[in-house]
């Protein structure tokens, strides 16, 4: 029982690898049988769906303490500058400001690396320049307008490929490409490679940046008690925002509490700690009063990351009988002011089985808001331009685009060399083919009689989302057989509570509402990494099976001892222990549990090791079939079929909530969703929510979902992968390829507004 | 500044304030009468996470001076639950799987509930244009679409 | 939100004189809709805002056989929508408040409110001192100009945001213009001005003018109209493009007629040659396709805004055929 090691773990989080020391279950438990499961796998309604109805969940939004002062922050208006001169004097005596930071009286705290938290060389429009706590938000935001600052203002570059010529203006001293080079990835020889191929396809393609635009603002609430710091945070990471936050403040991890319980959303633009966060910490020192900040939507679409746009020049080439023989890409993005990932090759590098490829990738520095890891980084970008590819290749080589996809199936990860825990890609293919109709498609695209024409397009996926630990779940047995898991993972909106409640009722046989969830809280909780990389599910919920497996034991032996007979004379069902045999006696763990004490009812659970040698993969495939208005342009997506493997499934509520939400997002980045930069200022156009068009309720489809899979046992005791980004990585593509199928021209940028199909029909 | 007195009812109660003209409605909601559960995510009336029903219609309670809804009625997520028990559009909500991160859930009740106190029969069209000023990030909106077309069913039984 | 007075006016002339006296300092709250986002957007500061919701007069429908429509200006969108004769007699002017802005919108913001809303170019909404908030330049004229106007623009380049305000010049409305002096009737086509007549506004009204009423004309029984709005989402767009159209047909042929545009010009666009050519034409496709060619003749689009062009024909040979279609 409870056994453990601690080991090197490794595992894909979001735009690279995590490697961490972590201890991990040695436990082993039987593979769960979907028919015998009661709870898991089962249709659950959220557990905090209550609260989220009712209204009385307390977003960090929502947080009120008692005096607490509100902050707005300055920023600057240019998209490059100097501080040149800062006045606070006229903004200090509104009454109601109760003070201001600015790099003049603020410890000067290293952040991006080459930056600082505030640095008065500017970088983009939205860089922050001063912050002010009051009374209220309007007091603090008039006294904003009377903070005079003198700007020296620089040349600046919005343009990922202007940025990367000699004479562009730079960023910093050592240039505008980050680390100088690009990043290079090779296998094989693509020049042999391309001699090989009968056919070759080279094509650019370009994606826009996009915007997370959460409902919920980024916010944090900080409170001090003497030397202790509370921090509520609208975060993916409390234990990020723990360890940031006390580095940067120089306390001790256990001085600063970091908390957060319902957040309205973030999908990738709340994994770090804010600015803004630390700003409200230091300010709530000085002035002895917690402070509130709240960002609103422009700040929200200059300041708090971007999935970085990306230029692709992808090459291709494929024999007569469908064999892929090279695949080159070279591309660049750009990664806003400061370091972040712009790369998009792994699609290309991942995909499809080819012996040579290349990709040499660029980041870049412009004058613009930093990229932050978004939904799938780089996946959605690069599966757009790799699926368009493959179908422009099978087009060249006359072959049906699903079965070169299916010619070129791979069972091995070609980067690492190792076979995968588990693929069922084909099964997917076949099962959303039938579907969607594969097979009336109209042939040759653009063969539809207009003016709405028809199409269908295709996309496969892959994404890592195995997870792997460290994760580690505390479970309490309350007296009365009730239990409470607490876990340093977070629910963001994903339906962690709910699906972590689950697997306990599940293994120890009691009813949901026997179980209560505590996430998101690093004074209380064992640590679990941030909840992002479609990672929360596969990582935290074994280490949940693991604690209530070991409380299983530990009851086991409880009722042992007190029946006074060994434990393999024992059966646990239904929350009851019995004895075998005649003459059964029996205990109900509310029984067990009085006659223990809480004292020895508390188990910790942890993730166990991901099996060496295997590459821990998600796969699926979405159909798109759209309907394009060859008059207007307009493009109207009518259904998607996306059918994956993910491993078990843990509620098929949450699962479908995730799947359409994801596919949504990729709807909005295929046709409406772009940030706009005015070209002659570098300002940013795009700072509401009617210029950046999220996709509303009229542009849903009709979407229809199927998982091929079941649990991968090879993976972990609950057999999950996530499916936050796999859900979203494939949507654009398949639109995409569903307009060239529709009209017969191909639109290489997205997104596919009315314009860009109007301007490619006329020529 | 003159300060100026409103007096209106908030989920059948009464409130009598004296608040600055440049209020909003939303401000007096969650600062001054603690109801949280209406949201802010825009300020501009682009997004209707902060939409209640006033006077039995739904509005954005950002682009509303606290002024102008002088002697209204106005409902607000909190109103919804009566006597403990939640209004049967929650209910669906919450068993249709219609909320996820649930930030902008408060709007989308609002409005399908002034939807249904007009129309107490829509259709899926009815439904989808009266909470197409209501932006969800997470969703997918189906499953909202359902808990709506499911709270309408059980109000017609 | 920075502080201001709220007055509070209890007839026409009150109001009329607060405005009048303090030119661009007070401003005129009717559904606040558009005047909060200005106001907060910083395009705006007023000193006060004087609310027109107590004024008597302005919340009514009335309709008669003689005159016609006469909306207050106070109507809400949804209201005048929903209206038994709105949705009997004017289809063109009832689809196009259904297509305005969202159910929350509609509830909130008034028909007047919505003829004198500002426009929607995100220079002019934005961080930027442009022309018409009184800064030396057009920021879209070389800049990022796919949804502003193709006709009738400079030196700015703004389109008129209002769907109604289409469908209403087909309907040869015309407004009630009240100040402290009196009252004037204007109709609706002479409302709205160009930059190059006034750069800083959209419409005629002088300072302490107060829009009233909207007047639409009986349509007879042979009328059908239409509004077909092009926008690039499913719902809470301003349109990249609109078409209007009211008609009156006998048999095949088209006896009188006014199209109206849209998302192409500073203010909602009519041509007077199109109009003439619709009276007396029969109803055929290839007529329609013709006279649709010759919409926006006169044309000088941007550099990311000519497929604005072929969007507005094909959407007024739809809405023709649509039209005749029964």
């Amino acid at each position: 029982m409870a056994d453990s090691k601690i080991i090197k773990s490794k595992y894909f989080f979001e735009e690279d690898f995590t490697e961490e020391l972590a201890e991990v279950s040695a436990n082993k438990y039987a593979d769960w049988n979907k028919k015998e499961l009661k709870v898991v796998g089962k249709p659950v309604s959220r557990v905090d769906g209550y609260d989220k109805v009712s209204g009385s969940a307390v977003f960090t939004f929502d947080v009120i303490l008692p005096n607490m002062a509100h902050a707005k922050t300055l920023r600057c208006p240019h998209p490059h500058a100097k501080i040149k001169r800062i006045n606070t004097k006229k903004a200090e005596k509104i009454p109601g400001v109760l003070g201001i930071l600015t790099y003049e009286n603020a410890p000067k705290i290293s952040w991006y690396g080459k930056s600082f938290l505030f640095d008065p060389h500017l970088r983009y429009e939205g860089d922050e320049v001063a912050f002010v706590a009051a009374e209220n938000e309007r007091i603090a935001e008039q006294a904003l307008k009377l903070i005079e600052v003198d700007y020296e203002i620089l040349p600046f570059v919005t343009d990922a490929a202007e940025a990367m010529k000699k004479d562009a203006p730079k960023l910093y001293d050592d240039g505008n490409i980050r680390g100088g080079k690009p990043s290079v990835y090779e296998r094989g020889d693509i020049d042999k490679g391309f001699e090989e191929a009968s056919a070759v396809a080279e094509q650019t393609y370009k994606t826009q940046v996009e915007i997370h635009n959460p409902t919920e603002p980024h916010c944090s609430v900080v409170n001090w008690d003497g030397d202790y710091l509370t921090i509520w945070d609208s975060t993916q990471g409390v234990f990020s925002v723990r360890d940031r936050v006390a580095d940067v403040l120089k306390l001790p991890a256990s001085r600063v509490r970091v908390i957060k319980k319902y957040m309205g959303g973030a999908f990738g633009a709340k994994l770090e700690a804010g600015k803004y966060t630390v700003m409200a910490a230091l300010l709530a020192r000085k002035i002895g009063r917690p402070v509130r900040i709240a960002l609103d939507r422009r700040e929200m679409n200059l300041s708090v990351g971007n999935r970085p746009d990306s230029v692709q020049k992808l090459k291709g080439g494929a024999t007569k009988d469908g064999r892929l023989t090279a695949l080159y890409q070279y591309s660049y993005g750009a990664a806003g002011a400061h370091p972040a990932g712009a790369g998009c090759s792994w699609a290309l590098r991942t995909m499809y089985l080819c012996p040579n490829v290349k990709t040499e990738e660029y980041t870049v520095y412009i004058n613009a808001g930093r990229a932050r890891p978004f939904r799938a980084p780089g996946h959605v970008q690069g599966f757009f331009a790799l699926e368009a590819l493959i179908d422009e290749l099978a087009e060249k080589i006359g072959m049906d685009p699903l079965e070169f996809r299916i010619k070129n199936h791979t069972d091995r990860d070609q980067v690492f060399d190792a076979p995968y825990t588990s693929k069922l890609l084909l099964d997917a293919y076949r099962v959303a083919a039938e579907a969607i109709g594969w097979k009336n498609r109209p042939q040759p695209a653009g063969s539809d009689a207009g003016p709405l024409k028809r199409g269908i397009g295709m996309s496969s996926q892959i994404w890592w989302g195995g997870g792997g630990p460290p994760a580690y779940a505390t479970l309490k047995l309350n007296r009365d057989g009730s239990v409470r898991i607490i876990a340093g993972s977070q629910d963001i909106g994903t339906g962690t509570y709910t699906i972590l409640a689950q697997v306990a009722s599940e293994v120890l046989e009691i009813p949901m509402e026997k179980v209560e969830v505590l996430l998101g809280d690093t004074a209380v909780a064992p640590y679990c990494g941030s909840s992002g990389g479609s990672t929360t599910a596969p990582s935290v919920s074994p280490a949940v099976r693991d604690a209530a497996e070991q409380m299983k034991a530990k009851l086991l032996s409880g009722a042992a001892a007190h029946l006074n007979v060994s434990e393999s004379q024992l059966v646990y069902r239904n929350g009851v222990i019995h004895t075998k045999g005649k003459n059964k006696k029996s205990m109900t763990i509310r029984e067990i549990a009085r006659k223990m004490g809480e004292r020895v009812l508390v188990t910790t659970g942890k993730r166990e090791a991901n099996p060496d040698g295997y590459a821990i993969n998600s796969f699926g495939v979405q159909f798109a079939e759209v309907e394009v208005d060859t008059e207007t342009g307009k493009v109207s997506v009518k259904k998607i079929v996306a059918a994956y493997d993910i491993g078990r499934v843990l509620n098929p509520k949450t699962l479908e909530n995730q799947i359409h939400g994801g596919i949504i997002q990729g709807l909005g980045f295929a046709l409406f969703e772009e940030r706009i930069i005015d070209r002659n200022t570098g300002k940013v156009l795009t700072t509401n929510l009617h210029d950046y068009k999220l996709p509303t309720v009229k542009d849903t489809p009709q979407i229809d979902i199927r998982i091929v899979s079941k649990g991968d046992s090879k993976i972990s005791n609950t057999g999950v992968k996530g499916v936050g980004e796999p859900a979203m990585i494939p949507t654009p593509a398949a639109i995409g390829n569903a307009v060239y199928n529709a009209i017969g021209k191909r639109i290489k940028s997205l997104p596919i507004t009315p314009d860009k199909v109007l301007t490619a029909l006329q020529s | 500044m003159k300060k100026i007195n409103i007096r209106f009812k908030v989920n059948g109660r009464q409130a009598d304030l004296n608040i600055a003209p440049n209020k909003r409605l939303l401000d007096v909601l969650r600062d001054d009468l603690g109801l949280t559960g209406t949201k802010e995510g825009c300020d501009i009336g682009e997004c209707g996470a902060c939409t209640v029903v006033l006077n039995g219609r739904a509005v954005h309670s950002c682009l509303i001076l606290a002024a102008q809804a002088n002697g209204a009625e106005i409902i607000t997520v909190e109103g919804l639950t009566q006597n403990g028990e939640l209004h049967p559009l929650q209910k669906n909500f919450l068993e249709h799987g219609a909320v996820q991160c649930g930030f902008c859930i408060p709007g989308m009740l609002l409005s399908s509930y002034a939807l249904l106190k007009e129309n107490p029969h829509p259709r899926e069209d009815d439904i989808k244009e009266a909470i197409a000023g209501n932006l969800c990030r997470c969703t997918g909106y189906k499953q909202i679409i359902q808990a709506v077309e499911a709270a309408a069913n059980e109000n017609n039984e | 939100m920075r502080y201001f007075d709220y007055i509070q006016p209890e007839n026409i002339k009150q109001a009329s004189e607060s405005a009048g006296r303090d030119w661009r300092k007070a401003l005129l709250y009717a559904g606040g809709t558009d005047l909060l986002g200005l106001i907060k957007n910083e395009v705006e500061s007023p000193a006060a805002l004087i609310n027109l919701k107590a004024i008597p007069g302005l919340n009514g429908i009335e309709y008669s056989e003689r005159e016609g429509l006469t909306i207050g200006a106070l109507v809400k969108l949804s209201q005048l929508s929903a209206h038994e004769v709105v949705r009997e007699k004017y289809s063109v002017l009832e689809q196009a408040l259904k297509e305005t802005a969202s159910p929350q919108l509609r509830n909130m913001g008034t028909i007047g409110g919505n003829l004198c809303q500002r426009p929607r170019c995100w220079y002019f909404r934005g961080d930027f001192h442009c022309l018409r908030k009184g800064g030396d330049i057009c920021y879209a004229v070389d800049g990022e100009n796919k949804y502003h106007c193709v006709i009738g623009g400079g030196p700015c380049f703004i389109v008129h945001p209002s769907d109604p305000a289409v469908a209403l010049l087909t309907l040869d409305a015309g407004v009630t213009i009240a100040s402290a002096k009196g009252t004037k009737r204007v109709a609706l086509k002479d409302f709205f001005v160009l930059p190059e007549d006034d750069i800083y506004r959209e419409n005629i009204l002088q300072p302490g003018e107060i829009v009233t009423h909207i007047h639409v004309p009986p349509v007879s029984e042979k009328t059908v109209s239409g509004y077909i709005k092009f926008r690039e989402r499913g719902a809470w767009d301003f349109a990249v493009v609109s078409v209007a159209a009211t008609l009156r047909i006998n048999g095949d042929t088209i006896i009188d007629g006014k199209a109206a545009f849209g998302g192409v010009a500073p203010k909602p666009w009519q041509e007077e040659k199109i109009n003439q050519k619709l009276k007396g034409l029969s109803v055929k496709p290839g007529n329609f396709e013709s006279l649709s060619a010759e919409v926006l003749k006169e044309a000088e689009p941007l550099n990311q805004n000519a497929f604005k062009l072929p969007l507005v024909r094909n959407l007024l040979k739809r809405l023709l055929v649509q039209l005749t279609a029964s």
